[in-house]
């Protein structure tokens, strides 16, 4: 969706974060160089009987950062380019995420390194069953639990853990998250990111004297995050003009924009379940086709990054609006270091993605209690539950950083890289 | 004042989550109106916060509870999203209703303020209706929605979440109601147009054990429409309750005085009388054993209680007295041994009743700041541990006197061609109509109460949907909750009666029902209320009503329709009221002719 950037290293952008808050809080030596790598990575292949008949190896991680705080919890990206560097950065950014939320967990990320668009779903089913075959040990309900990340979903889950209980001779619900709720999924799972997200973009608002009715926003991506966002976003009264998507058939990404407000139902209506919207049929709804870049540079209050990391950069951040007050960081990672000292330099309010898009990590867990629980809870409960956690660490990192005159960005890793540094120290480990 | 006109929105802040730790009292969460008794709470709110009132009402401290009002633009969401809509017109039972509302979702944008309000609150909570057409001043819809109180005391906040949450939509759910979609067309509403709003209060009073309640409750009015003896109407009445409000609002057994004369006791003929009618069980919430559960019931959480055990919390030293049966005799306090009178003796009779003091100020002050005549309904509660006693003030509305130039002396009350005379009446005015409807008294038993209010519901309801107003006649309290007191209605299912009359038998008498939403109803939407006490001077002629033509019949009631309307008068200035025919030659009876044919179908 973003311009190539072949110097782009996610572990390094989450090292360099992680070293300017050592540097806050000046962390010891021995902290700092066990915070700043993982605990431990696992790495293997997946061997897979293909349709054809072929065999094909893929490559796959888990990567453990830290479980001081609690098991360790994260995603399993499907993705062609996935690196092993880009897995330790989000299984870094996970564990200040739990930590900054303060749920009991830890942070981990796993990835395969394929296409799901090119794989059956008898292929997908087996690289999902492979991965829980190699990795089994050193993951379940009390040491390592994953959930659904980019291109997986519900139903990669449900192949998953299938395969830990026949391999295991248990029911363990509790060993993944983003279940069907037919099988011990949560209610306002897939709400949970993108409501979040809208929970602190409200907070931050009314922080700033300002309404969400007289606000205007672009996003970018059109997956589950964004769509969600979009919907409750637009439910408090607020307007998106723009969104941008990828463009599976072309290979590269549009921005669709309506002055007045896109309409949320129509472009649900016309995209795939990746998030694409139909390029021909948005065209005839009255939107414009703009490039994939586009959504950066449009006149609004709000960005919201919600796709993939690495979007805002040195070479964009320029184009970024006037009016622009607000990013929103759906997306892991999303803002480069360079371009996140432009904004800085701007006095543009960041709601940094470990804080803004923790409502998915958020919502896991609480599906992990209630399956731990073997109980459930009604949606009503669970969005509140995740209302009041999210606008309590927006309200935690934001006094700190006022009160410390820290960006929203650092005030966010220094509460939640302080917490996991006496989990640390209190178990004796530093 | 500029927001003195009903229905008009006050400007209130937005519900933050550091509410609960400022002074404060009044929020408000999502956009739209506030409804009938969230803007009456707005208005009160500003008036309390001024010293110089808190000064006349010294000792006692009076304000409202701590409240949070779900506008109802949230309402609409809910109702929008969760495909609701269809049941503001469709005919599907009240469980239906219920369940499909308690399965649908809050709007996401307001659970976590009201999670945040649960997580700091640990009173019991009342969850209460508040349409934008209820308590209006011209159309009430007092009593029809629900209001459903939780005890909000467990530990867990997720489990007091979920009550909560049930309690909502329990009164988001009431606005769809059968009752309510019936009363909305009896006062000529379109159901699709109302809005609900809620209005979440803590309960006021304390916890006695298993049990919390205010120790005493009180619907003040600033207009008496039954004074009666030294008490002129414009002095207001008061009836009180130890307990909940719910005893007075139900229409129970409560002790209704004049705050100008607080030791002049209601004219019961004997002590005995007295001691048999007082109140003798309170309602409270029930702070004890999770009761069985029924989300869909509104007394789930409320408990009903003797006096022995108000006695036991000592909440009725300063409330009760002591009959003496040997003298037969009541002796003020619980000093002595005996059964317990709830007379409020102590409070309303010692040391000059500061309470009635404080009462009629509040009512006083009320009514100039809203420049209306207006009914309060309050919890009062006081204990050692607490600095002023407190007169928690739950509902404002406003009431209705109505002005006319209806004239009936006291010769007009003995005219031979009346059908009835009455010396108690209500309201102002007159009703010209052929349709009357009334119990049989040949066929009137106490015991049957309950079914005799079914089968006037079913004549109502043809009455209602060919829109033809009527005369209602039965014997006791009509809407009281006691099935022995009265015939236990609700409005809506007398909703298209335009005039009524309550006629007490010798061996059925019962007290107005004042106080009560049905009596609220009642005065505000102008029916005209006629108390007839059968004797020598007061009497109804039946024969002129069994002879009109029959439309239907029921075990113990008849619709008949006249060959000539008769016409119900009240006259307001002196609560005279009589029913006479408009043409009394049209009359069945007063025409030989006429009579010798209805006497010939015998």
């Amino acid at each position: 969706m973003t311009k190539s950037n072949k110097a782009y290293n996610s572990f390094e952008v989450a090292q360099s974060q992680f070293d300017r808050v050592a540097d806050l809080l000046d962390l010891k030596a021995a902290t700092r160089e066990l915070l700043r790598s993982p605990l431990r990575e696992y790495s293997f292949a997946i061997p897979v009987r293909m349709d054809d008949g072929s065999v094909q190896v893929f490559r796959a991680f888990r990567v453990q950062h830290n479980d001081a705080r609690g098991p360790s919890k994260g995603g399993i990206r499907f993705h062609p380019l996935e690196t092993q560097d880009t897995v330790r950065a989000l299984a870094m950014w996970m564990t200040w995420k739990c930590a900054v939320v303060d749920i009991p967990l830890g942070g981990a990320k796993g990835g395969v390194i394929c296409d799901p668009h090119h794989l059956s779903a008898r292929e997908q089913e087996l690289v999902c069953r492979g991965w829980v075959r190699q990795i089994v040990k050193n993951v379940g309900p009390t040491i390592d639990v994953p959930a659904p990340d980019v291109m997986t979903s519900a139903q990669h889950m449900t192949w998953m853990l299938d395969e830990f209980e026949a391999v295991t001779g248990s029911r363990a619900p509790g060993f993944i998250t983003g279940k069907p709720i037919s099988l011990g999924g949560s209610q306002g799972r897939k709400e949970a990111t993108g409501y979040g997200l809208v929970f602190t973009l409200r907070e931050a608002l009314r922080e700033m004297g300002l309404r969400p009715e007289d606000t205007v926003a672009s996003v970018q991506g059109f997956g589950n995050v964004a769509q969600y966002a979009i919907e409750l976003f637009t439910q408090i009264g607020g307007r998106v003009e723009a969104v941008s998507c990828w463009d599976q058939a072309d290979s590269t990404s549009y921005t669709y924009r309506k002055k007045g407000g896109i309409d949320l139902a129509e472009l649900r209506a016309i995209a795939d379940p990746f998030g694409g919207i139909h390029s021909g049929r948005a065209i005839e709804l009255g939107y414009e086709k703009l490039s994939g870049d586009a959504w950066i540079e449009q006149d609004v209050d709000i960005l919201i990054p919600a796709a993939l990391e690495n979007a805002i950069r040195a070479d964009n951040v320029g184009q970024i609006g006037k009016r622009v007050r607000i990013v929103a960081e759906g997306a892991n990672g999303p803002t480069t270091p360079e371009a996140d000292s432009a904004l800085k330099d701007r006095g543009i309010f960041v709601l940094p993605d470990l804080l803004a898009n923790a409502g998915g990590v958020t919502c896991s867990y609480f599906e992990q209690v209630q399956s731990n629980m073997n109980y459930y809870w009604a949606k009503d409960e669970v969005l509140g539950k995740l209302d009041v956690k999210m606008t309590s660490a927006f309200l935690a990192v934001h006094e700190l950083a006022r009160k410390q005159k820290l960006y929203m960005r650092d005030a966010a890793y220094v509460i939640a890289v302080t917490r996991v540094a006496e989990a640390c120290h209190d178990r004796g480990w530093v | 004042m500029a927001d003195n006109e009903p229905g008009r929105a006050c400007s209130i802040p937005y519900f933050s989550r550091d509410f609960l730790r400022s002074s404060a009292r009044l929020s408000r969460i999502g956009e739209g109106a506030l409804g009938g008794k969230g803007t009456g709470l707005a208005r009160i709110d500003s008036l309390l916060s001024r010293p110089d009132i808190q000064e006349r009402l010294a000792p006692y401290e009076a304000r409202i509870p701590r409240t949070v009002v779900l506008a109802t633009g949230v309402f609409d969401s809910f109702v929008e999203r969760n495909g609701l809509a269809q049941f503001a017109t469709s005919a599907d039972p009240d469980p239906v209703v219920a369940r499909a509302f308690q399965n649908a979702v809050l709007p996401p944008e307001v659970l976590g303020d009201l999670r945040a309000l649960i997580d700091g609150v640990r009173v019991p909570l009342a969850v209460r209706s508040s349409s934008l057409l209820e308590d209006s001043l011209s159309r009430p819809f007092a009593g029809v929605y629900a209001t459903k109180m939780t005890p909000n005391n467990q530990a867990d906040p997720d489990e007091r979440f979920r009550k909560f949450v049930e309690a909502v939509k329990l009164v988001y759910a009431s606005t769809y109601y059968l009752g309510a979609k019936a009363y909305g067309r009896s006062v000529a509403r379109s159901l699709p147009s109302e809005k609900m709003a809620v209005v979440i209060q803590e309960v006021v009073g304390s916890r006695h054990g298993p049990r919390f309640y205010p120790r005493v409750s009180a619907v003040a009015r600033s207009h008496d429409f039954y004074a009666a003896g030294a008490a002129r109407p414009e002095e207001g009445v008061v009836s009180l309750a130890l307990g909940l409000g719910k005893t007075i609002v139900d229409g129970g057994a409560c002790w209704t005085y004049s705050p100008a004369h607080p030791r002049v006791p209601p004219p019961y003929g004997s002590n005995r009388d007295l001691l048999r009618m007082s109140q003798s069980r309170f309602w409270a919430v029930n702070m004890g054993s999770p009761p069985v559960y029924d989300p869909l019931a509104e007394e789930e959480y409320l408990v009903q209680s003797s006096l022995q055990e108000a006695e036991y919390d000592r909440v009725t030293d300063d409330l009760a007295s002591t009959y003496d049966a040997s003298s037969d005799r009541i002796y003020l306090g619980v000093g002595r041994e005996g059964p317990r009178v709830l007379d409020f003796g102590p409070l309303l009779r010692l040391g000059g009743s500061p309470f009635s003091t404080a009462l009629r100020e509040l009512v006083s002050a009320c009514r100039e700041y809203v420049d209306a005549q207006v009914e309060l309904e309050l919890a009062c509660d006081w204990s050692d541990s607490r600095s002023a006693p407190l007169l928690g003030v739950v509902q404002v509305r406003p009431m209705l006197v109505a002005d006319g130039d209806t004239s009936i002396s006291v010769d007009d009350l003995t005219d031979s061609t009346n059908i009835l005379g009455a010396s108690h009446a209500v309201g102002h005015g007159f009703l010209e109509t052929a349709d009357v409807v009334y119990v049989r008294p040949d066929t009137f038993d106490p015991r049957e109460t309950v079914q005799i209010a079914e089968e006037v519901a079913g004549l109502n309801r043809d009455l209602v949907e060919k829109g033809r107003p009527y005369l209602l006649i039965g014997f006791g309290r009509w809407g009281t909750t006691d099935p022995w007191g009265g015939i236990p209605v609700r409005w809506e299912q007398v909703g298209g009666a335009r005039a009524i009359v309550e006629v007490s038998l010798p061996s059925f008498r019962a007290a107005p029902s004042q106080g009560s939403h049905f009596f609220h109803n009642v005065t505000s939407l102008q029916v005209l209320y006629l108390g007839v006490v059968e004797s020598e001077s007061e009497r109804i002629d039946w024969s002129l009503l069994e002879r009109g033509k029959e439309v239907a019949r029921t075990d113990h009631v008849t619709h008949v329709r006249l060959d000539s309307p008769v016409r119900v008068e009240v006259d307001g200035r002196n609560g005279r009221g009589r029913v006479c025919p408009v043409d009394p030659r049209g009359l069945p009876g007063a025409d030989g002719s006429r009579t010798e044919s209805a006497d010939g179908n015998d």
